[in-house]
């Protein structure tokens, strides 16, 4: 039985959210709850299980992620977060990755009516 | 919210993650919190359904973040046991057969080097009998260990590495799987 809207959206934001992630901090370095709104001012929404700190964790572990920390904007000090020389290049190879997927299933996808009978 | 990091800097106290690393997690945390909730954004909406399940949530982020051991797969928590039950098994098998022989003493069981001499056997000599001695000499150098003793003491070594090895194995399983966040 195919995934409820939900869960799909779920599934599929579990293989590319590594990637969002490392896209929103290359654009600046960024602390957890900054990135999750960068994520959401481009309608990427954190759903089901989809908790940024534990991909956070394992991206600083991989070394894919430089960290420091400092005050933000006068407020308590933050961990920052931002792509190491390794997380650059994972992040390139991945975005290839993800529209060589993208533009396969699109191909087998587009015939495809999606108006709905009610 | 607050509530919630209280209860995963508890379960990371009870995962063994070092004190300054929960600690730094658990103020990131609070702090992303109360920005969002004074931001009107709710805690789900940065959290998703972690929020819901707090611990699930911090041994995921701990795990992934590497300072715990990442719970161990299904299939190799089905594994180990089996290994482990095989192993125990064979153990107490060794100790009660060892057992059994130390009370019965039947079959006498030695570890014997022994040295066989062969005397020359010639025929008997005419005429009367003369006594003579014995016509074949068997020379025994036992330098014996009894193998019962042996095989208890293997028992009692393998099961206590046994009982060590369960009791690991027990630990292990013990934390919640992590959650599979992200």
């Amino acid at each position: 039985m195919a995934a409820a809207g939900p869960q799909r959206r779920t599934e599929l934001l579990r293989g590319v959210l590594d990637l969002c992630l490392l896209a929103v901090m290359a654009e600046g370095p960024a602390y957890g709850y900054e990135m999750t709104k960068r994520l959401r001012d481009r309608g990427l929404a954190i759903v089901g299980e989809g908790s940024i700190y534990p991909l956070l964790g394992r991206l600083e572990r991989d070394g894919l992620v430089e960290t420091y920390r400092a005050a933000s904007d006068g407020g308590p000090p933050r961990k920052y977060y931002r792509p190491s020389s390794a997380g650059r290049l994972a992040l390139a190879l991945g975005v290839s990755e993800w529209r060589a997927a993208r533009d396969a299933v699109d191909a087998v996808l587009a015939p495809v009516k999606t108006e709905v009978a009610s | 919210m607050s509530d919630f990091v209280e209860q995963c800097r508890r379960e990371w106290k009870r995962l063994g993650v070092p004190d300054p690393v929960a600690e730094e997690m658990a103020a990131d945390l609070a702090t992303d919190l109360g920005e969002a909730a004074a931001e009107g954004m709710s805690a789900e909406a940065l959290l998703g359904s972690s929020v819901f399940d707090p611990r699930s949530f911090a041994a995921s982020w701990a795990a992934e973040r590497g300072v715990i051991p990442v719970p161990p797969t299904r299939g190799r928590a089905r594994r180990r046991p089996l290994v482990l039950v095989g192993f125990t098994v064979l153990a107490a098998i060794t100790l009660v057969v060892a057992a059994a022989l130390l009370v019965t003493g039947e079959p006498r069981l030695t570890v014997v080097a022994s040295r066989t001499t062969h005397a020359r056997v010639l025929p008997p000599p005419a005429g009367p009998p003369v006594p003579t001695g014995p016509s074949q000499t068997v020379l025994h150098t036992s330098a014996s260990a009894p193998v019962e003793w042996i095989l208890l003491i293997i028992a009692l070594v393998a099961l206590g590495f046994a009982a060590w090895l369960w009791s690991n194995w027990s630990s292990d399983s013990r934390p919640p799987s992590a959650g599979a966040a992200a």
